[in-house]
């Protein structure tokens, strides 16, 4: 099984980096490919079980962009074959059509989904989110500049129940289409979403998927469900 | 200055006999009387004036120290200086401590400021009273909802920055010593090895050369991103040295430090890297500031860290330490986690760092504990780690993740209970790891006073 991780020297903002090292420590077996940004993307020239990208600053999302744009067939092919990608906080805004700067200027970005992203620099937002993904239930924290907005969230992953979705009007939450999971979530997302982190590891092919650390990271989970559920909460 | 205005005597009555009442009442306003200055009048700052000469003293990590530092020795040598040190170092604290010695009229009765500010607020600041000096001591990632990443705090000091400041910048850190490239500069850092360098840190905020992208080739890490680095593709990299420290020597707390005036030797704060670099930000100052070496020396013979940062004391043989762990800020709690397996004989640690701030009715985002080198605390020393309060599970699963034995992991939920879960027979020091917030220091007091009364006890049974 092979898992590539995408710029893992820009792309690690707000913890995002543990991600992969709570997967890995889930999938011992596992390789990882930790794809430099001045190299070739594994996934260009073989197939990959799982594309890893994480949060990182607005000057790093106009190089990633730059990056990625002659793989852009490539990554919507592998997206139609199924291939699993995971994808959070801003680095979902790579995907989107542009990102737009609050003079107005705008970052084109790969257009795979149709979406863009509007930074607000002066208001950092943050906040709390909980929601679901079919029956899964899901936790999870915002900080961010940007919101992302499109006259139709068609392919959102997250139907959210408390808290802001791609931006404070819609009650919908990332991208999921075919095995693409992109969420603007931080915290970070599979360490807060064990449920999660295992229907994931189903999709990428793991037959018994086991979390490492079960009886903890379920208790941390719950905990936080917990308080997630309380009224009195604000998110 | 602005010219005043009828709205800038009212606020400045109402807030000058505020202050008065708040004096009697026994309170220290340094933060309420900034506060309600700035909301009966928004531009109250630029009615204020300017000292004849403005420090600020900004950065992620010692900013306090560091003017803490700066403020003894000026006191210490009859300097009058107006500083912010007991009160805050937002917008707020800085009127009130600027009000505190302003006549009516809004005149400065002191020619001489030093005050720390926090980075997130020059915006408020800068435009009002412009610095003649910023030091700032480094930048690193801090809390990810107020300041999220180092490039867009750099951005906002760069925007606020004047050309006429003097920055005194720490030659190490990549990150802050190109700030405002155009200013003049004076740059302080370390030219020797210091005994504690770690380059296995999470977190590194600078990798690659701003400029053209390339990988950055590192001389050497002392942690995280601090260290000496250069650009194999262009002229991007560390500068030379004007304040360096050229020896250091632990046994005798002793350092000899290079200014442009010879080399001298001082006596160390701490034993900690980062308490050298705090004491060296504070020479390279204060030198900058027209002191005498002489002066400097004589003062930092007797000065000492704030206990409310850090305490140590020995009781019956044993060392009971309580400490500062910044909550939401992951590289001040990995320089203790660092710290802590540096030092000698065998050890507990007492983890109070909930947020209680972030978790006010609220759930406290935990990210940031993801991003703390608790693997530092994966070390033979450590025997036993003692995790507190309503965020303890996802202590624990980190620390799992960070390799340290299920065995050495105990759980309190109440931080105020922690003192009788430490098996403080089995080890030789204790450490108790709390953040900022008063709350939490009184409980981090509590079990501290809980042990050392367990530790007499058991003394004088022995």
């Amino acid at each position: 099984m092979k898992i590539e991780v995408l710029f893992p020297e820009y792309c690690n903002l707000f913890a995002d980096s543990s991600n992969m090292k709570y997967l890995k420590q889930c999938l011992p077996e596992a390789e990882f490919i930790y794809t430099d940004y001045m190299s070739e993307p594994a996934f260009a020239r073989e197939s990959v079980d799982l594309i890893y990208m994480g949060a990182m600053t607005e000057r790093v999302q106009a190089m990633v962009i730059k990056k990625l744009m002659p793989y852009r067939e490539r990554i919507v092919e592998l997206i139609k074959k199924d291939t699993p990608f995971l994808i959070t906080s801003n680095a979902l805004e790579i995907f989107g059509r542009w990102i737009e700067n609050e003079d107005g200027t705008k970052v084109k970005a790969l257009g795979i989904f149709d979406f863009y992203a509007k930074r607000n620099m002066m208001n950092r937002f943050n906040g709390l989110v909980r929601g679901h993904f079919g029956d899964i239930p899901i936790l999870g924290f915002k900080t961010q500049f940007s919101m992302a907005y499109s006259d139709h969230f068609k392919y959102s992953f997250i139907q959210v129940d408390k808290g802001a979705g791609m931006n404070p009007s819609v009650e919908v939450e990332g991208i999921h289409v075919h095995q693409f999971y992109g969420t603007y979530l931080v915290g970070p997302f599979l360490v807060l979403n064990p449920l999660f982190t295992k229907h994931l590891m189903k999709v990428m092919g793991v037959e018994n998927p086991k979390l490492a650390f079960e009886p903890v990271i379920m208790e941390a989970y719950e905990r936080r469900m917990k308080e997630f559920m309380d009224p009195k909460v604000k998110f | 200055m602005k010219k005043n205005t009828v709205r800038f005597y009212v606020t400045i009555t109402i807030v000058k006999i505020a202050t008065k009442i708040l004096k009697l009442l026994g309170r220290n306003a340094t933060h309420l009387p900034g506060w309600m200055a700035n909301k009966l009048c928004p531009d109250f700052l630029g009615h204020l004036e300017k000292p004849e000469r403005l420090v600020y003293i900004t950065g992620t990590n010692g900013k306090t120290t560091v003017s803490n530092l700066t403020a003894e020795v000026l006191k210490d040598n009859g300097y009058d200086y107006i500083n912010n040190a007991s009160g805050s170092n937002v917008s707020e604290g800085v009127v009130s401590a600027l009000l505190s010695k302003s006549s009516f009229f809004g005149k400065s009765r002191c020619k001489l400021a030093v005050l720390e500010v926090d980075e997130r607020y020059s915006p408020l600041i800068y435009p009002y009273m412009p610095p003649d000096y910023l030091l700032c001591t480094n930048l690193f990632r801090d809390s990810y909802k107020r300041n999220a990443h180092t490039e867009f705090i750099s951005g906002v000091l760069n925007s606020q920055i004047p050309k006429h400041t003097k920055l005194i910048l720490n030659g190490e850190d990549l990150i802050s010593n190109h700030l405002a490239m155009e200013n003049e500069r004076r740059y302080f850092g370390i030219n020797c090895p210091d005994g504690h360098s770690s380059s296995d840190n999470i977190i590194k905020d600078i990798v690659a050369c701003p400029n053209c992208g390339a990988l950055l080739k590192y001389d050497y890490i002392r942690y995280n991103h601090i260290g000496r680095a250069h650009c194999p593709n262009c002229d991007f990299g560390s500068p030379e040295l004007d304040y360096s420290v050229e020896k250091i020597d632990y046994e005798n707390q002793r350092c000899l430090i290079k200014m442009p005036g010879g080399t001298c030797e001082f006596k160390l704060i701490g034993s900690n890297v980062t308490d050298i670099y705090n004491m060296l930000a504070a020479i390279a100052l204060l030198s900058e500031l027209g002191l005498e070496v002489s002066q400097i020396q004589k003062s930092f013979e007797i000065i000492k860290v704030v206990e409310s940062r850090y305490y140590s004391e020995n009781v019956h043989g044993k060392e009971l330490v309580i400490s500062l762990a910044k909550g939401q800020n992951p590289i001040a709690c990995s320089r203790i986690c660092d710290f802590i397996r540096h030092e000698t004989g065998t050890k507990a640690v007492v983890c109070m760092m909930d947020d209680c701030y972030d978790a006010k009715e609220s759930s406290e985002n935990i990210a940031w504990i993801f991003d703390i080198d608790f693997e530092f605390l994966n070390d033979a020393s450590v025997k036993q780690i003692v995790l507190t309060g309503v965020r303890n599970a996802d202590y624990h699963l980190r620390l799992l993740m960070a390799g340290i034995p299920e065995e050495k992991i105990v759980l309190c939920d109440k931080e105020e209970d922690a003192a009788s879960y430490v098996d403080y027979a089995a080890v030789d020091k204790i450490y108790i790891l709390h953040d900022i917030y008063s709350v939490q220091y009184e409980n981090a007091k509590k079990v501290y006073q809980d042990l050392k009364n367990r530790l007499e006890e058991r003394g004088e049974e022995a």
